[in-house]
């Protein structure tokens, strides 16, 4: 690979890192600076159970950026949620603009009520297994999200997923 | 009242009987095993819906009251249910949630359930058809005439759900049990085939009746920050509880004022067939599943009660089976906005009842729960608690607000 397709690879994990950490400290509005004007995201599943591929969550820039401002009038379970992932590929188009990538993705749910907040704050529980499936655009060197879906392999999701993932 | 002392804390309220329940009704353990032999054995539960197994050979497994289930698809098009359990030595006959026997199985044939233990065979009507080395081992005195699967009584109806139960004689037809209820959106529902194109699942700890309670009320829309403001209103104010018989209650529509909520769009274009605009009605059935048709989508939530204080809440959505894919999508959104796992509603729910969950433990102090609210059974009123609890009493013989006590009619009729 050529030092500027490493170069893009480089910056497109950047984004998806720091996205990883923007989103774990609930940072809604600095996340969605990683992302295009035209940004797409979607939470979606396979149901083995009912035979259909399922949207849970689908949302442009504008709604995103809407719900997250919204989020304080709803009431919460405040135990955050952490991300730990891994980019395991990232392809970048002939033009060098525009690259995919796929990123393997564990969250945990760090209890802070839990159900007995006495017992429970401080642990983690295992939240939810799946990938991101990224797009992006490559400008000057800096990969911005174009597109975001979230491919999950849970389908029991208890409370506290009212979050972008 | 300032703060009140362990007496005055554990006094009767200034209501009547009939309008509080002793929280044990949530929390004991043989409660609990008493209301699975009770009421969920001799009830019809939906387990599923029939588009989950929409071709011949399509399977689908499920529990009612731990007893495993398995709904299939005839060749003939007929769904029926069967004891998922294996006549020889009880092995679980199909393991995975849903599939089709059309291909064959590492221990049998196509187009039959096999046993992989010791790959006994029944076909899609609960016949067995084969034994493996029938003659060898039982000669002429077992055979497998008489080793059919356990039949289950099983019905597609209303929409399209497929009913089951254990009981070989249930006190009433599914008809005369749910007809009723559900005559405020069957001509919607029944109008072409729907789809489910949601699932997901919840297991938290809490009893499986404060599940229900949450959807048979509308008070706690002060919980809901989407609900106060697509909805306040008079006309708000003006839908009503009404309770059937076997304890169902169905809650009157109003027109949804949804673009009230920054981001969100009027479900007008989109309505079920027959359904008029942003109406949205709700059927709570007895003893714990919730119907819901919000305009342009059906949600059900499907309860399997697994302990006095744990409980799966199976989510489903649906839409008609003939959508577009434009039109799927419109409703998948519109489902997902409130209800959907990352919606804005369903997880305040969630933390609701996972709360009081946490409060009432087994052995933690009886609490009276209120169910006192009286507003001439309109959508603030909590007549339809009411008048659950009071069928429930009468199927397990025990006051719910004394659940030691054998049942007798409340002081209050419950409406
Ligand atoms: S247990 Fe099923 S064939 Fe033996
Ligand atoms: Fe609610």
């Amino acid at each position: 690979m050529s030092a500027n397709g490493n170069g893009a690879v480089e910056a497109v994990k950047d984004t998806i890192y720091r996205s990883c950490l923007l989103l774990d400290e609930e940072k809604w509005s600095d996340w969605l600076d990683l992302c295009d004007d035209g940004f797409q995201y979607s939470i979606k599943a396979w149901s083995p159970e009912i035979n259909y591929d399922m949207t849970y969550f689908s949302a442009d820039h504008k709604h995103l950026s809407t719900m997250t401002e919204q989020l304080p009038k709803h009431n919460t379970d405040h135990s955050p949620l952490k991300r730990h992932s891994t980019v395991y590929t990232v392809d970048v188009d002939k033009d060098g603009k525009t690259a995919t990538a796929i990123t393997s993705l564990v969250v945990y749910q760090n209890m802070l009520d839990g159900e007995t907040s006495h017992l429970d704050s401080g642990e983690n529980h295992l939240f939810l297994v799946g990938k991101y499936m990224d797009k992006l655009k490559i400008e000057n060197g800096q990969a911005k999200f174009l597109e975001r879906e979230v491919r999950l392999e849970t389908r029991r999701l208890d409370k506290g997923s009212h979050w972008p993932i | 009242m300032p703060a009140r002392n362990q007496k005055q804390w554990m006094a009767d309220p200034n209501l009547q009987r009939g309008e509080w329940v002793d929280s044990r009704i949530y929390s004991d353990p043989e409660i609990f095993e008493e209301e699975l032999e009770k009421i969920f054995k001799k009830t019809w539960i939906p387990v599923c819906h029939e588009s989950e197994l929409s071709e011949p050979y399509d399977f689908r497994t499920t529990t009612i009251a731990r007893e495993p289930v398995i709904v299939a698809r005839g060749p003939d098009n007929t769904v029926r249910a069967f004891l998922n359990v294996c006549p020889h030595r009880g092995m679980m006959i199909e393991r995975r949630p849903a599939g089709s026997f059309l291909e064959g199985q590492p221990s049998g044939n196509p187009k039959r359930m096999t046993c992989m233990f010791h790959a006994w065979q029944f076909d899609m009507k609960g016949n067995c058809v084969y034994i493996s080395r029938e003659k060898e081992g039982y000669q002429d005195r077992l055979c497998k005439e008489n080793t059919g699967l356990r039949r289950l009584r099983c019905e597609v109806a209303m929409g399209g759900f497929v009913w089951v139960c254990l009981d070989d004689k249930p006190e009433c037809s599914l008809e005369e049990w749910a007809g009723k209820p559900f005559d405020c959106i069957r001509e919607s529902i029944d109008a072409e085939p729907l789809e489910v194109f949601h699932y997901h699942k919840a297991i938290i700890n809490t009893n499986y009746k404060l599940w229900h309670d949450t959807n048979s009320e509308f008070y706690h829309d002060f919980m809901h920050y989407h609900n106060r403001v697509t909805g306040f209103n008079d006309e708000y104010f003006a839908r009503k509880n009404i309770g059937f018989e076997h304890g169902h209650v169905n809650v009157t529509s109003f027109e949804v004022n949804y673009d009230e909520y920054e981001g969100f769009e009027s479900r007008e274009e989109l309505s079920f067939p027959k359904f008029p605009p942003n109406q949205w009605f709700m059927i709570d059935l007895f003893p714990g599943m919730n119907f819901n048709l919000r305009g342009s989508a059906l949600r059900c939530d499907i309860m399997t009660p697994l302990g006095p204080n744990k409980v799966m809440i199976e989510f489903r959505g649906l839409g008609v089976k003939a959508d577009t894919p434009e039109e799927r999508q419109t409703r998948i959104e519109h489902h997902n906005s409130i209800w959907g796992p990352f919606g804005r509603n369903l997880h305040e729910d969630l933390i609701g009842v996972t709360g009081q969950g946490a409060t009432m433990n087994d052995g933690s102090e009886p609490r009276r729960i209120l169910h006192g609210r009286h507003e001439d059974n309109y959508i603030h009123d909590e007549v339809g608690l009411r008048h659950y609890y009071d069928e429930w009493g009468k199927w397990m013989d025990r006051l719910p607000s004394d659940p030691m006590q054998k049942y007798t009619a409340p002081a209050v009729a419950a409406e």
